[in-house]
Parts: C-alpha cells; structure tokens; sequence
C-alpha cells in the first residue's frame, strides 16, 4: 500500500503563489475553526469565510415579518435556535418571546409540522431558511401539511440558492471551498460550468481529514495555474447530485429575486412557494404589509460576509459586539464567521 | 398510609410521623437518627469540611438513578472534593400536594442505598410539603459533613503549570440522560447516568498521591466549566488532546445530532483531578480500580501559556479553544 | 446548515426512517432516496436523509491524495 500523502504537511509548507480561497457554507466556517484548521496553513493560504451562512444572510426584515406575525397575528413561530436572538429593526423573536410571543425552537421542519398537527388552535409558521441542502426538508414539511389536511401551517420563506452568490463572490477569491452537501442535493455541473468561466473550486466534506484533503488539492491545482474542479466528496456528492430533491422542490417552489444581508439583491437567488401553495405561504396567508428592515450603521456583518474584512477588524468585535449580546447576525449564529472567530479563537 | 402526599403529611402531627417511621426512618435510619430537635455526633478527629447542594432534577427519576441517588452523591462528592471522607448528611424534603407515595419510597429508598455504598448516615431531616404547583414534584436538599484526611490540600486555586488533568470516566452522560429522559427530540439511546458516589476513589488515589493538586466534581457545566474555572483561581492555561478525553458512543451519537459539545453536559460521578506529572499514571492506575472510575484517563495539561484558556488539540493535530462556558453552542439544527 | 451526520438505516417504513448513529436512534424523512435498505448509511440534514454514503472518510481521502497529491 502507497504511503498516504499528507495533507496536512503540504498546507504547512505550502509555497506556491499566492492562494485565496473562499468557503461560502456555514458549517464548514465552522468546522474549520472547530478542527483547528486555520493555524496549519502557511501564510501563502489565506482561507475566506464568504456568505454561507444561511441565518448571518437572512436580511432584518425577515425578522421583523416573523416578529409582526408573533405579535400582531399571534402566530406561534417555530424556527431553527440561531434565528431566536438575530436582531430585527425593533426587537428579535427572543424579545417578542419576552413580550408574550409564542416561539418554539424545532430541530427540523418536520417537527414544526408534527407541532402543526398537535396544537390544531395554533396558527404555526415555520421560519424557512436554509440553501439547498435544506429546503428540500421545508418542502417535504408542506407536503406532510396538506396530506393531513392541516389548514394551520405555513412557511415565512427565506429560502437562498449557492449559484448567485458564486457569481456575486468570484472575483473575490482565486477558488471556492464548494459546500459538500449543497451539491449532494443540486450535483457537480454548476462547479464544472463556473469552472469553464475560469472560477475554480473543489467540493469539500466536513471531517478535519476531507477539509485537509480538498483544502491541499485546491492549493496544488492553483499552483499548476489553470482554472479547476475536483469533487472531493465522492462518497455523499455525485455527478446528478438528488434529482428527486431537486424535482419535489421544483415541483412547490420557484427561484425568486432575495436580499443577501451584507450583499444586498442578488436576482433568482432565493425560492419560494409557487402560486398553488398560496395558503401554505405566511406571507400570502397573513397579508403581511412590506416591511423594510434597518440595520445598525456599526455592524460591519456585510463586510464580514463578503470576506471583506476578518471579524476582529470590525470595531464591535468582541465589545459592544459578542455572543451574549450580539449586535448582528454574524455573532448570533453558531455559523456566523464572529461567533466563530470569537469562540475557537481566530488569533490562536 | 395514603396513596399520595396531602398537606396533612407536612403539617407535624401525626401523619408527618407515619411518613417519617414508615417512609424515612425506614429506609435512612441509623443510631444517630433521632426524633429529637438536633442530632448528637461524636467528635470528629481532625478537621472538618461541609457542604450542601439544592436538587431540583427534572424528571425526578431517570436511567441509571433518581433525585434521591443524586441528593446523596452531590453532597457526597462536594466533600470527597475536599479530601474529605463523608460521614454524616443532613436532608430535607419539599414536596408537592399530590405526589404518590409509592414515588416518594423509591427516592427514600434510593438514599438509603446511597448512603450504604458511600457509608454516609443521614442524621436529621425535614418534610414539608408545599401546595399543588407551587413545587415541582419534589426538591431535596442535602447537607454534609466529613473529616479531612490528614496532610491533604486540595484547591481549585493549586493547579501548577505541567501538571496532568485526568478525568475519572466518560463525559456527559448525566446531561445526556436527562435530555433523553426529556424526550423532547425525538432521539432514543441507551445512556445512563453517571451518578455514583465517588469517595472510594478519591481515597484510593489520595493514598498514591499526597501531593494531589485539585480534584473537582464536574457537575452542572460539565468538565469544560471546571477547567475554566481552574484556569481562573489557579491564573494558569490547558492543554487538551480532544482524541484522548474519554465519549461514551451513545452520547457522541446524541451530542452530534444535536450540536452539543460532550464537554459542557452534566457529570453526576465523574471527577476532574490535576497533579504533578510523575504520579500521573499512577492515579490512573489506582482509578481504574476502582467500581466508579474504570474509565479515568488522562486529557491534558496544565500551562503556563495561553492564561484563562482552555485549548483544544484536535483529531488532524489542528488548535482551536475551547469554547468559553456560556459561549457553547444551543443544540443546533440538524 | 449542520455538520451532516451520518448513520445506519435501522428500518424504513413510507418515506420514514429510522437511522441509528452510534447508538443514538431517530425518526428522519426518507423521501428523497429511493430503494433505502437497512445496512446502508445515510447522510442526514435538518431531519432528512439526503444521501446515501458510499465510503468511509479515510478511504475516500486516501484516494482523492493518491490521485492528486502525488
């Protein structure tokens, strides 16, 4: 048996050009930090955390629409445990939870479906944010809504496609650190097409060991100077990703123009719930009026997504700004680069 | 004697002594447990330390124990903190109107065998119950008193820089059985808690090594709570090889589903000790013998860098913190 | 969204399964994937089993560096 290269060694001793490579999903910013993996790169690798995390993008006004359905609507707002204390222009869901709110944190859409079916007297919305790996789920939880009849569920959508965000970022970086389990669901021909228009990347999975693993292959391809695409994920992501994912999320939803918290619109970069779904889209269901979110002007989470500037470089950073009072999306969310930086230590 | 607790059974007269001979002097009785108003000891040679703890767990009774098991051992194990052998324990009761007494027997019960294993006597104690929901189910707190063993001095402000940190077993069964117990996720797994009185193998290990540093229960918090804490009394660093700290596969299975770091969960019976280098295995060794200690292991080490603290070399030899205590993650999506 | 977690189908019944992960059992969607047997271990998300997983991590990055990296 071959001895196995390693990895690791390479990136330690990585002298080859310069390399920028950015990573636009929120578990591997994560993951990243967790494993250590920032302190093993040489100096020549500079590792981008871009807008990957579902939650850090979800634009203000999303929380104000879900906190105007708490308060004014008395729905109960089921939602992912990251949404609870992102800020909204007056309040997050945890103060409207303080101001009588009914907000339920559910581990998976299904769950928000089940609650659906057993408190028939409550109107519940599931906050449905995610990219591709997990909007196929938030389908999956209408579907289950209408086999059971169920007239008390619906969906605030926030929904986002990864293509639109590849394009907004490319310039930004000379490669993407694909996210494995986005392209699990949506297949390698987006990656080979970006890879045509001259923007590399390799399909990562979550393992410090396949982190490793794509991380160095993706350093060694921009050495040898072409533009690239290596699936480092055999084992989950084949070449036609899950068609029947992607068929039952065609079948309820259609892309739709979205506002990238940090980014701004990005056009048909988001989903939502076609025409026939009406009564299962809270939007629709509950006539709620256009409400246009405000940021704090300190915030720098744009800057932080777009790879702009490392967290620490933002003046709130670990001040005005840290997880028990985060002032942005970015340090709210266990995803978020700030929270992430904050907690594993960027500077170690 | 009735099926459930009434108000009458906290009120002193005669139903509040049914429930004490037939429930408590039952189960916990002994020489010194008396109806007077105090109980009378002997006078204990050498110094002595003291502690109490409140319990108040959610659902009161669990794999692997109940609050009954938990009142002993909590207070049982804040003194072996100490270097202190347990001897005489306190315990009062506030119990909700309505609780069955059938339930309120098995947690008597359960302290009674408690105290027999960690060779504890109950000397005096309380019942009051309080009306319907105004407490849940039943609370307990104990209080005890042991005597210091000679020569040691244990301290959460002692730990030195190249001292080794080892952990008397697995981490986070406690917290993960309770969540379980919850049943608030949907998750099914064979985890039982860790609860156990861990005296024997604080004695066994103190008798290896007299120049034992700090011994801490790693309770609410989990073990990452106690290193940091150690970290800040003692104004040093840690070290912690993340391969080595020791994960029942269960709990690894529920932790991952959902988020959780097995660092932060709750300990009932497992310690966290830090002494010189070279009695290090020995500890282990001694450890291992013991019937609440066979996993121990060593974890890491005490620094002198990277003051406050506590970091984490990881499966691909990468460092990371590990995140401070209250910085540790809600249980996440998937 | 989440470190995709991987387990072993147990049994599959209309669209749901139930996966064990070192010892941990849970109900997840199983509708994205067709013909799931129990043995096969899935990739799961946000309560979905997405994928099916073919290989254990070291294998796969033994490959990938024995085809790249040489």
């Amino acid at each position: 048996m071959s001895e196995a290269f390693d990895a690791r060694t390479y990136l330690e001793n990585y002298d080859g050009p310069d390399f920028r490579i950015m990573e636009v999903c929120g578990t591997h910013t994560h993951e990243i930090f967790r494993q250590g993996i920032r302190r093993i790169l040489s100096p020549k690798i500079k590792l981008i955390s871009g807008p990957g995390c579902p939650v850090c993008v979800t634009p203000v006004s999303f929380i104000d629409e879900a906190v105007y359905l708490a308060l004014e609507k008395g729905c109960t707002i089921t939602t992912f445990g990251d949404l609870v204390r992102v800020p909204g222009t007056k309040m997050s869901l945890a103060g409207a939870r303080a101001k009588g709110a009914s907000i339920k944190v559910v581990y998976s859409p299904s769950d928000a479906v089940k609650y659906a079916g057993a408190h028939k007297d409550e109107q519940v919305v599931f906050l449905s944010v995610g990219f591709e790996t997990t909007t196929p789920s938030d389908v999956i939880a209408v579907k289950t809504a209408m086999r059971e009849g169920l007239t008390n569920f619906s969906l605030l959508t926030a929904n986002k496609t990864m293509p639109g965000a590849y394009e907004a970022m490319g310039k930004s970086c000379d490669a993407f650190l694909y996210p494995g389990h986005v392209h699990c669901i949506t297949g390698t021909q987006i990656c080979k097409d970006m890879c045509e228009k001259g923007i590399s990347g390799v399909i990562a999975g979550f393992t410090g060991d396949e982190l490793l693993t794509a991380l160095a292959i993706a350093a060694k391809k921009h050495a040898e100077g072409k533009p690239f695409f290596v699936n480092c994920y055999p084992r989950v992501v084949t070449d036609e990703g899950s068609p029947a994912a992607v068929a039952i999320v065609d079948k309820f939803m259609q892309p739709c123009d979205a506002e990238w918290r940090g980014i701004g619109t990005i056009p048909m970069s988001g989903m939502e719930l076609r025409d026939e779904y009406a009564a299962y889209d809270a939007r629709k269901k509950f006539e709620i009026p256009d409400l246009k979110g405000e940021y704090k002007t300190a915030c720098r989470c744009g800057d932080v997504l777009q790879g702009k500037i490392l967290p620490k470089e933002c003046p709130l950073f670990g001040k005005a700004c840290n997880p028990d009072h985060p002032v942005g999306a970015c340090m709210v969310s266990s995803e978020g680069a700030c929270s992430a930086f904050f907690m594993y230590g960027g500077d170690l | 004697m009735s099926d459930v607790i009434t108000l009458a059974h906290g009120s002193g007269g005669r139903k509040t002594s049914e429930l004490i001979a037939e429930l408590f002097k039952k189960n916990l009785g002994n020489e010194y447990f008396t109806a007077d108003d105090a109980a009378v000891m002997p006078k204990p040679e050498g110094k002595i330390a003291m502690s109490t703890d409140g319990f108040i767990v959610s659902p009161w009774e669990f794999p692997g124990g109940n609050i009954g098991k938990l009142s002993i051992c909590g207070t049982v194990n804040d003194l072996a903190c100490m270097g202190a052998k347990p001897l005489y324990l306190t315990c009062s009761y506030i119990v909700e109107e309505g609780f069955p007494v059938a339930d309120l027997e098995k947690i008597a019960e359960a302290m009674g065998e408690t105290c027999k294993k960690a060779g504890v006597k109950i000397v005096a104690g309380d019942t009051k119950v309080a009306g319907k929901g105004q407490v849940d189910k039943v609370f307990i707190t104990t209080a005890g008193v042991g005597v210091i063993k000679e020569g040691v001095n244990l301290s959460g402000a002692n730990a030195k820089p190249g001292d080794k940190i080892i952990v008397t077993g697995d981490v986070g069964r406690h917290g993960t059985c309770i969540l379980l117990a919850r049943d608030e996720y949907g998750i099914e797994a064979d985890v039982k808690s860790d609860c156990a009185p861990l005296w024997d193998a604080v004695d066994a290990v103190l008798e290896v090594c007299p120049e034992m540093h700090v011994i801490r229960d790693a309770t609410r918090g989990g073990v990452g709570t106690v290193l940091y804490e150690i970290c800040d009394q003692s104004d040093v660093g840690i070290d912690i090889n993340s391969e080595a700290v020791p994960v029942a596969p269960e709990v690894r299975g529920v932790t991952g589903m959902l988020g959780l770091e097995p660092l932060y969960l709750a300990c009932e019976g497992t310690m966290v000790m830090m002494c010189p280098a070279e009695y290090a295995d020995k500890v282990v060794e001694a450890l291992q013998k013991t019937e609440h200690a066979k996993g121990a292991a060593i974890i890491g080490e005490v620094t002198s860098e990277n003051k406050g603290r506590v970091v984490m070399t990881t499966g691909i030899g990468g460092k990371t913190y590990l995140p401070q205590p209250g910085n540790e993650l809600l249980p996440r999506i998937c | 969204m989440c470190v995709g977690l991987s387990a072993k189908v147990i049994s599959v019944k209309d669209g749901v399964a139930i996966v064990d992960a070192s010892g941990a059992k849970r109900e997840v969607s199983a509708e994205l994937l067709d013909d799931l047997e129990p043995g096969e271990y899935v990739m799961v998300h946000a309560g979905a089993a997405i994928a099916k997983i073919t290989d254990d991590d070291k294998n796969e990055t033994d490959k990938l560096k024995e085809e790249y990296l040489k």
